[in-house]
């Protein structure tokens, strides 16, 4: 049994009276020391997946209307608030994307971190401020003892995204959720703190959810991938199995909107048209309109999900039948 | 050798901050100190670096939104930015800017028509509403959208097609250059390459010259002639795009580069 | 079109807050049709029906001139409605345009905003007295002095919004399109200070009649003999126990409509404060 399994993960947001489908037959798993890497482009559902894990779909416009979550052998949806919380920032952590806001201004970084240790933890004061010097210097930021007294806006961004990951780590998680958690740095930053968390994981085992939507990110970072579109996995597989036979259109479509570095290219083979919003209702497979490989079929019938080769599932009527 | 539209010599942009509520100093931030280009006519040059290098203000400068500290800017020869605002206006239909931001930078109150039309009537271009409309029209094509929406207010278009729309306003005016500050990156990737695909389209058949100033170095590399690599408020590498991407000569260039995160494509283990 | 939209949301499952809107529409439909509604003339004097208990064919008593109180406080209605309308009117033009100008032009903003400051630091009643006894006793002076008064905090809150919104990327690209001071404040501006402007407008509107009310028992306010809830009060107080009806009606009219006010300028601002918008973009 993997460490975290999701199942059929359904999520809906009401918006004018209506239930709207926003996550559809989620599923995946994540293993101690393995890296999950979940790609989408905006309002494909990636990062409401991740707070549903999390239990932050509270309130009533965004609810789970199905499926379930399962973290080492619990059920995370039937929790009690107090069992959730025992978890939540102990065995279980996340970062977020905004590194800006995700600190509170008005407190010590060390104080930050000190509240999360004692909040799960039994340990003086003293202890758990020692902890957080030695998380500081974890996440590498210079002078940790000096450093701990600082205010978040005495640091730099990427500074404030390390001691995010150095507050994740304060109780040792088992999980680590992170959500575009380099999206908002420079990539030389970006590199150093994607390289920070590759080696926190080496040395303590943690199974790692990173959702982006950097293809860039994922193939360096990742053990294995799911694509999502519109609230769907279209394709998962082992991030070096996945590059190297796409299989569904939109993740060939991705790769191929990127400019990348290393070469020159005159046009870019761009996807057609735009990621449909939530209120339009789609039939058939949601990615038919901007397809090139569209038919009859696809406007007509969700495609299910097919394995593609083994440990390569695809969801799509004609997976692979047309080279890129 | 031909004579450059711009030429931007020994630039700086320099801000002072606010002093703290009570203790300490009022701060000097060098944001632009002496930055040197030139674009030639229908030429792309690219500014990359990190956030805080200084590359937007020096858009923002050349347009006027911020008071450059020093420094010559020419366009056709002329300095233009000891001009005063009046003497400024008849060159901002030259000089054009594309912000980064689709969805802040249509007023949400205006129609679309309104905010293409206006520019068209301050710089004389036509005289009436049927005219304006009629440009409208063929601007809004250009740029793959129907010219129906003319009518409608700005929410009703994704980030995407309101970028569209933002160059749209820009290129109506028959600008010589373009300042584009970041404009496809606050855009999803399978929308950004069509932008970017359209931006590039519209500079190779138009002519216009553009600054093109961006941190991501895929979208530098896919659209420019010439690109500059600032740091810290100094451009540190300029040359031709194959010589910066093949050859850097820079440390900080290089680093740059080998920060990418790459796609790995295909099998390495067979 | 986007007004009305803006009108329902606001009002949307508020029903305390619909109640006195409606309550503000027939006050407002009194004011327009008190020739009609109102039985009696409101100036009529009729010395010998003096302070007749509320009945038929007085439905609120008459006062101790005999005047009928019903057509008084119809005809009162006319009165806190052109009060309203013209101290918002002044407040929002004067204000408005300080507040903006202010934002916009910097180094002059400076100057005015510090004499706004000034100006905020006196009670708004006592700065509305030491205006008032400036002035005649007028209706036009009352709307005066109380939309100066008023145009101090409006100068303020749309000194701060202008400001924001001069920030806007729209606005830079305004700029860079060229257009000029004027088009950019007034074209690519004024648009988005609607709302907050309409909000901002129906709160001044109900403190304008508390303050009409105050100025009006003080014996500041309005001419006397105009019609007036403040003034029904403030000349019958003295008979507060013979005919306690002669305070009661116009008192309880003034509390309503003032009460009314705030609940539909806190409906208007809920509506468009950003903090209780259901925002679901960037799932």
């Amino acid at each position: 049994m993997a460490l975290l399994e999701v199942q059929d993960l359904e999520i809906a947001v009401r918006t004018k009276g209506k239930l709207l489908p926003v996550v559809q037959g989620v599923s995946f798993d994540v293993d101690d020391n393995e890296t999950l890497g979940i790609v989408g482009e905006s309002g494909c559902g990636k990062s409401l997946t991740a707070l549903a894990i999390m239990g932050l779909l509270g309130g009533t416009t965004v609810r789970i209307t199905g499926g379930n979550i399962r973290f080492d052998g619990m059920d995370l949806l039937t929790l009690s608030d107090g069992e959730r919380r025992s978890i939540m920032g102990n065995r279980m952590a996340m970062i977020f994307q905004e590194p800006m806001t995700s600190l509170n201004p008005v407190y010590r970084i060390g104080d930050q971190i000190i509240e999360n240790i004692r909040q799960h933890q039994k340990m003086t004061n003293a202890q758990a401020r020692d902890r957080a010097v030695e998380l500081l210097s974890l996440v590498r930021i210079p002078n940790p003892s000096e450093r701990v007294d600082s205010f978040p806006h005495q640091m730099s961004g990427g500074q404030r995204q390390r001691v995010m990951i150095a507050m994740a780590l304060s109780c040792d998680p088992k999980l680590l959720i992170a959500d575009e958690p380099t999206t908002a740095l420079d990539v030389t930053v970006q590199k150093e703190v994607l390289d920070l968390m590759a080696d926190l994981q080496t040395r303590m085992g943690t199974a790692i959810v990173l959702i982006s939507h950097d293809l860039g990110v994922i193939s360096e970072t990742c053990d294995k991938v799911a694509v999502m579109y519109r609230g769907r996995v279209v394709e998962a597989a082992a991030t070096e199995n996945l590059f190297a036979e796409l299989a569904h259109p939109y993740t060939r479509g991705l790769l191929n909107s990127i400019p990348v570095v290393d070469s020159d290219v005159d046009w870019l083979e761009a996807i057609p048209g735009r990621v449909p919003t939530l209120e339009e209702e789609l039939t058939g497979c949601a990615f038919h309109p901007r397809c090139a490989l569209v038919t009859k079929l696809c406007a007509t019938s969700v495609p299910q999900e097919t394995e593609y080769k083994p440990g390569h599932s695809v969801r799509c009527h004609f997976s692979g039948k047309v080279a890129p | 050798m031909t004579e450059p539209l711009l030429r931007v010599i020994d630039l700086k942009t320099h801000f002072r901050t606010k002093a703290s509520w009570m203790f300490g100093e009022k701060q000097l931030i060098k944001a632009v100190d002496g930055v040197s280009f030139d674009i030639a006519p229908g030429e792309v040059l690219s500014l990359v670096g990190e956030s805080g290098c200084g590359k937007s203000t020096v858009g923002r400068t050349l347009t006027h939104l911020e008071q450059a500290t020093s420094g010559r800017a020419l366009f056709e020869g002329r300095d233009f930015l000891v001009m005063s605002p009046n003497e400024f206006r008849p060159l901002r239909r030259e000089i054009q800017m594309i912000f980064q931001d689709p969805f802040a930078s249509l007023n949400p109150r205006l129609k679309i028509e309104q905010t293409l039309g206006e520019p068209l009537f301050i710089h004389g271009l036509c005289k009436t509403w049927d005219e304006a409309r009629a440009k409208i029209a063929v601007m809004l094509e250009t740029v793959g959208m129907d010219p129906l929406v003319m009518k409608r207010h700005p929410h009703e278009f994704s980030g995407g097609q309101r970028q569209r729309i933002g160059i749209a306003r820009v290129m109506i005016l028959k600008p010589k250059l373009v300042i584009a500050d970041e404009a496809v990156s606050a855009l999803d990737v399978s929308i950004q390459a069509q932008v970017l695909n359209l931006l590039k389209k519209l500079q190779q058949d138009s002519g216009v010259s553009m600054l093109f100033i961006s941190h991501d170095l895929g979208v530098v590399r896919h659209i420019s002639d010439q690109v500059a690599v600032m740091h810290e408020g100094k451009i540190v590498e300029i040359g031709r795009k194959r010589q910066i991407f093949e050859a850097p000569q820079h440390e900080y260039t290089r680093k740059l580069l080998e920060s990418i995160p790459r796609v790995k494509i295909g099998k390495e283990v067979a | 079109m986007n007004t009305l939209i803006f009108f329902q949301t606001a009002f949307a499952g508020r029903r305390l807050a619909t109640l006195g809107f409606l309550w503000l529409v027939m006050i407002t439909v009194a004011a327009l049709a008190a020739p009609l509604i109102a039985p009696f003339d409101p100036l009529e004097i009729d010395p010998v029906g003096r302070l007749a208990e509320p009945g038929w064919p007085n439905l609120f008593g008459t006062d101790h001139f005999g005047r009928d109180t019903f057509s008084r406080a119809v005809y009162g209605a006319r009165m806190t409605v052109i009060i309203g309308t013209g101290s918002v009117a002044v407040a929002l033009l004067a204000g408005g345009l300080i507040g903006m100008i202010s934002a916009y032009f910097t180094r002059l903003g400076h100057f005015l905003m510090r004499c706004v400051d000034v100006l905020m630091a006196f009670p708004a009643l006592l700065m509305a007295l030491a205006l008032i006894t400036l002035l005649e006793r007028s209706v036009f002076n009352t709307i005066l002095v109380i939309g100066i008064v008023y145009a101090t905090t409006t100068a303020r809150i749309l000194y701060g919004m202008t400001l924001k919104l001069r920030g806007e990327v729209f606005v830079d690209a305004a700029v860079c399109s060229g257009a000029g001071h004027f088009s950019i404040l007034f074209r690519h501006i004024l648009p988005n200070l609607v709302s907050p402007l309409l909000v901002q407008a129906s709160f001044i509107f109900a403190f304008a009649q508390l303050q009409a009310a105050a100025l009006d028992f003080l014996g500041l306010g309005l001419p006397p003999e105009v019609p007036s809830w403040g003034n029904m009060l403030s000349e019958e107080r003295i008979y507060v126990t013979r005919a306690p009806w002669l305070l009661i009606y116009p008192g309880m009219l003034i509390v309503l409509s003032v009460f009314s006010m705030n609940l539909v300028g806190d409906a208007l601002r809920d509506s468009i404060d950003p903090r209780f918008k259901d925002d679901i973009a960037g799932v």
